[in-house]
């Protein structure tokens, strides 16, 4: 089986407090933070691997993005891809539709039986990169997968919906998914596995490479401005050491006929 | 702009409650601009359903039909690219649930229309439409436009537009859809419910609940320390089912369970909206989070600024004391 695994790479804005927003008003200030591969992004990955060693075949990682995303293709191959190919164009922060006009043009040149999405991405999580290629590309599609089975010609999938319900599919290939976190435990890269991926070359394509250019795509929808959120309500914020926190949330807690 | 077409979704026998959420919204932006707000709904025994949205609706589409009995993206996708055609909304709109994500990217590919998906804010600025979405783990919101558009496609954030009673007596007409062809390419196998084995966090009156701040499967142990002294049961958010950490049941959210405890407290747990919509009908909720921005702290009534396996053991040593004196 042929699979094409779609990533990205992210600022790590989980557990950062100095969010700010960039002079321009479009971006925030990222110069302080870290960087790392999308959440979904590595479950993608460790399905996409886990059915080469099942079904043999080929995996190639897909990134669109500058220079530093090489980092997420080379972990990409250093968990079993074969080939890993970047598209230079920094797309970040474009519409959708365009960055899946760009995915669309990669994929096809190819070889897929299934193509692998990241259900959501943390920074904007829009989620319609997948489905959005599927249509382009003409293929059916199942988004929010959690698990998946897969045959020669068709793939057995159940979708996530709101409550722990799940829908279940059966679709023929080829086909494209966004897999859902959690659908499974996604391995620890060995040292084997780095120098290997260390060797490989990776493919860096430009948007003319593709017959594409920047100028005849038009975006749909325009980002007019970025602020950090209202502030809503706040909570009331108990300071000190955490023996004194402990003890007067402990006696709030008593208070409220908690114990 | 010529009206709002508000596509309504439904399972089980009911509308889903994000649906009335969008369609007040609806409402309010068709009256603003004075448009006519239409609803659609489909599949098969819907007039109650229509009833309903004749409350807020000027105009309330059916489309009886059994292949759009559940919500599936490819027929549903079928009967909206339709009705789109035939009545040229200004604006669908659609609730941002796992049924919406399936279905409107590919609608707007077909349709080369735009979208914007899991609103927060839709709003008129100089007879444009414009929304906010949230982005960045909650840390930043953006604002969009749009291109010039017949239709445009928008999904509304659940839990993030306030139901308001419909005043409307709006009027019903159905509309005759057929399928052309069958989609064998994919085929519905059935609907899968995760049944709780073990421990129902919905009816526990205190939930100690953890997320990925706790690092480790072991730091479990304190926290189920505490929520013993506590009188508890240990609840998290998703990355902690998606380590293996806990099971499924124990999720609180969107794809998980909605609790209502008298007290939630949230354990390195940062508070995005997937995670917030499942516990902010909790009546007391105290956050501990090393973050100071993260968005738990605008849920909370009380927060602590700390490292949850510091502060953790302390209240553990605290509650104890306090317990004893009593006892
Ligand atoms: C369709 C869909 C459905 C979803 N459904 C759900 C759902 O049902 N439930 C759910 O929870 N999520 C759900 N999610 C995921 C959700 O978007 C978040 O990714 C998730 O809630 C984050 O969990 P978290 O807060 O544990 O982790 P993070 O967001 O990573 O937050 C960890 C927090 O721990 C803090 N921290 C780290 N170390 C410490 C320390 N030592 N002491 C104190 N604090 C510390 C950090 O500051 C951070 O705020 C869903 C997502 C999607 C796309
Ligand atoms: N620049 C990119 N290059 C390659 N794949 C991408 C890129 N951006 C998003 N994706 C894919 O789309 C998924 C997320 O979709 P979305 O939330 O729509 O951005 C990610 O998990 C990736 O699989």
């Amino acid at each position: 089986m042929d699979i094409i695994a779609c990533i990205k790479r992210v600022p790590d804005t989980s557990e950062a407090d100095v969010v700010k927003i960039d002079p321009s008003q479009k971006d925030i200030e990222k110069d302080r933070l870290a960087f790392k591969i999308n959440d979904w992004d590595e479950y993608v990955l460790e399905a996409a691997v886990q059915l080469k060693e099942k079904l043999g075949g080929t995996l190639t990682a897909v990134t669109i993005g500058p220079k530093e995303w090489d980092e997420v293709l080379r972990r990409a191959l250093a968990m079993g891809a074969d080939s890993a190919i970047r598209i230079d164009q920094d797309v970040s922060a474009d519409d959708p539709h365009i960055v899946a006009i760009i995915l669309d043009k990669v994929i096809r040149r190819l070889p897929y039986d299934l193509v692998l999405f990241g259900a959501q991405s943390e920074d904007f999580g829009s989620g319609h990169l997948g489905a959005m290629v599927a249509e382009i590309l003409g293929i059916p599609h199942a988004t929010l997968v959690i698990n998946l089975e897969a045959e020669e010609k068709k793939i057995h999938v159940q979708r996530e919906l709101e409550a722990g319900t799940l829908q279940s599919y059966t679709i023929d290939l080829p086909a494209l998914l966004t897999i859902h976190t959690g659908i499974n435990q996604p391995r620890y890269i060995s040292m084997g596995g780095i120098r290997r991926a260390m060797q490989k070359e990776l493919q860096v394509m430009s948007l003319s490479d593709l017959g594409l250019s920047l100028d005849a795509l038009t975006p749909m929808v325009k980002l007019e401005e970025m602020r950090l959120p209202p502030k809503g309500k706040e909570a009331e914020l108990i300071t000190g050491a955490p023996e004194e926190t402990a003890g007067q949330l402990a006696k709030i807690l008593k208070d409220a006929g908690i114990f | 702009m010529s009206s709002i077409l508000v596509v309504a979704e439904h399972r089980n026998q009911t509308l889903a409650d994000v649906s009335y959420q969008v369609l007040s919204k609806g409402r309010q932006l068709a009256d603003q601009a004075q448009m006519e707000l239409l609803a659609a709904v489909a599949g098969v025994d819907i007039d109650a359903y229509a009833k309903e949205l004749t409350r807020w609706a000027d105009r309330v589409i059916i489309v009886n039909n059994d292949q759009l009995e559940e919500p599936l993206a490819e027929p549903y996708q079928k009967l909206i690219a339709h009705l789109i055609r035939e009545i040229r909304p200004g604006i669908v709109l659609m609730g941002h649930s796992s049924f919406a994500m399936d279905l409107v990217p590919s609608l707007s590919v077909e349709l080369g229309i735009p979208l914007v998906t899991d609103c927060v804010d839709i709003f008129w600025q100089n007879g444009d439409i414009l929304v906010t979405r949230s982005i960045y783990n909650g840390k930043a919101n953006a604002s969009y436009s749009f291109a010039q558009s017949e239709t445009i496609l928008i999904t509304g954030r659940v839990g993030e537009f306030p139901v308001e009673e419909g005043q409307r007596q709006g009027w019903i007409e159905e509309i005759e859809f057929a399928f052309e062809e069958e989609c064998d390419y994919k085929k519905f196998e059935g609907y899968l419910e995760v049944e709780a084995a073990g421990v129902d966090i919905t009816q526990a009156e205190v939930l100690v609940s953890v997320g990925r701040g706790i690092k480790e499967k072991k730091n479990l142990e304190i926290v189920e320390e505490l929520a013993r002294v506590l009188g508890g049961v240990v609840s998290c958010s998703r990355p902690v089912v998606d380590y293996g950490w806990l099971p499924s049941e124990r999720q609180v959210g969107l794809s998980g369970k909605t609790v209502q405890p008298k007290l939630y407290l949230g354990l390195g747990i940062s508070g995005a909206f997937q995670h917030v919509v499942g516990m902010k009908g909790a009546r007391m909720t105290v956050a501990i989070n090393k973050d100071a921005k993260a968005p738990i702290f605008s849920v909370a009534n009380y927060g602590i600024v700390d490292d949850v396996l510091k502060v953790v053991p302390a209240l553990v040593n605290k509650i104890s004391e306090l317990k004893g004196r009593t006892e």
